[in-house]
């Protein structure tokens, strides 16, 4: 799996750390996105599409 | 039922403060986009599909201010989302501003850091609620729970004195009144007079809360007006309360109208709360209206042309009961496949409030299934007051857990 964050994009709502905290954060000084991990093992697809899909400024990109 | 080829007049009579207007129903399959008269008087737009709802909220063409503030149409005659806000030219640039400062404030990680204090809190409420109860049998959990959580944690998180809660209550209450006239306007004022005294008060001594934040960012940034600080400030401490008690309001009537959903939660609250906070989230309805934009450039979409300037109401209470979208979409069942809705919003203006809103809901009605397991409403539904505001909700939650 492959994902790509635009920070461009965000608007520093959370709830991709909601959907997936082991792969996705906060920031502390801005609150936008901080991608911990671009490169999740295969299991985590579902929670990592519900996040790009719930994500209000579609700011994440997923490719299996 | 079909619609009438002359314009609906908002808002649409709803059966219950738990229920739509069928006409809904209708007009997302027959006329999603709807020219409507706002109850103001003025002509609008109003949206009611969750494809077109969605699409709009996420459109730049779609923003909050309007070219000619004095000729734009007035949706309501509460002083809340009545009309236009903010600058035409500047609108995106003023907003990005906004939220790059309140963001962090407001970031999941940080709400989440806040549940074990609210927690204790909530304990405390329930506490007081469960030793007034051995008194009198019937306790409101409105103003015993619902009211006080959501105040005292924005309260701490923006730097208000919890004791002016009467104070900014009242004027919150009024400035959203739908029934009211004036007074609506005049309660504005008088809490921008309120907020400017509490703003300045701070300013010799400013700490770690969004307020003091504000006021150092705007007094670095000369392009950062004072009235527009002063009104976010407000705009926070309004919408920082005033959603979150109506929605505990109405997860609790969703919850306790039906006892399977309550026993559901009852027998797994730590397990089943994130879910049922979800689907209050989405099905819980507050207010008659929906979020208004004005388009900034003529848009043709859904069979429609909306011109540029016109007003569109979107209607999140109707797209988040989409057939085409939700299955027995009118139904609450938390463990619908469905995982997303529009409770929050979309696109820029998403509500920045909601990790906030999520963490107390999520502790709210699960401190609840665990204590009170066999709570019951004291009063029927249809007898309960509704409050005549923009935000709607009720004014009174009577339970009790006597034995029958």
């Amino acid at each position: 799996m492959n994902i790509v964050v635009d920070q461009g994009k965000c608007v520093g709502a959370g709830q991709c750390v909601l959907a997936a905290d082991d792969v996705f954060d906060q920031r502390d000084d801005d609150g936008l996105v901080d991608l911990l991990d671009a490169h999740p093992p295969a299991e985590r697809l579902a929670d990592v599409k519900h996040a790009a899909a719930v994500c209000p400024a579609s700011a994440i990109a997923v490719s299996e | 039922m079909s619609i009438d080829a002359e314009r609906l007049t908002l808002p649409l009579p709803r059966p219950n403060v738990l229920e739509l207007a069928p006409l809904y129903e209708v007009l997302r399959r027959e006329a999603p986009i709807a020219p409507v008269t706002t109850p103001a008087g003025d002509p609008a737009w109003l949206v009611t599909r969750f494809e077109e709802v969605r699409l709009l909220l996420g459109d730049k063409r779609f923003g909050r201010s309007h070219p000619e503030p004095e000729k734009a149409s007035r949706v309501s005659t509460a002083a809340v989302q009545d009309g236009p806000t903010g600058e035409y030219a500047t609108e995106e640039a003023d907003h990005t501003r906004m939220r790059r400062l309140l963001t962090p404030a407001f970031s999941a990680k940080r709400m989440r850091k806040l549940g074990d204090n609210m927690e204790e809190l909530v304990d405390g409420y329930l506490d007081a609620l469960v030793a007034e109860h051995e008194r009198t049998g019937v306790v409101d959990l409105h103003h015993g729970l619902a009211f006080p959580l959501p105040v005292a944690m924005i309260c701490r998180l923006l730097g208000v004195p919890e004791e002016d809660n009467e104070k900014f209550a009242s004027l919150s209450e009024r400035m959203a009144g739908t029934e009211i006239g004036d007074e609506a306007q005049r309660a504005r004022e008088e809490f921008m007079r309120y907020m400017v005294g509490l703003v300045e008060g701070k300013r010799g001594a400013l700490g770690e809360d969004v307020i003091s934040d504000l006021v150092r960012a705007q007094a670095d940034d000369e392009t950062f007006d004072y009235v527009q600080m002063v009104r976010l400030c407000v705009g926070l401490l309004f919408a920082g309360h005033e959603t979150t008690v109506n929605r505990i309001g109405l997860g609790v009537l969703f919850l306790l109208t039906e006892r399977s959903r309550w026993d559901a939660l009852v027998a797994d609250p730590d397990g089943r709360v994130d879910a049922v906070v979800e689907e209050v989230m989405r099905l819980g309805a507050p207010g008659d209206l929906g979020l208004l934009r004005y388009a900034r450039e003529d848009v043709d979409i859904a069979g429609v042309t909306i011109q540029a300037g016109d007003a569109v109401v979107l209607s999140i209470n109707a797209a988040n009961r989409d057939a085409t979208v939700y299955s027995d979409a009118e139904e609450f069942n938390p463990d619908r496949p469905e995982r997303t809705h529009l409770g929050f919003g979309h696109g820029a203006h998403f509500c920045i409030g909601a990790s906030l809103a999520r963490t107390e809901l999520r502790v709210v009605f699960a401190a609840l299934a665990k204590r009170l397991p066999q709570m019951r409403l004291a009063k029927e539904l249809d007898q309960l007051q509704v409050r005549a505001t923009l935000t709607g909700g009720v004014a009174e939650l009577p339970v009790t857990w006597r034995s029958a």
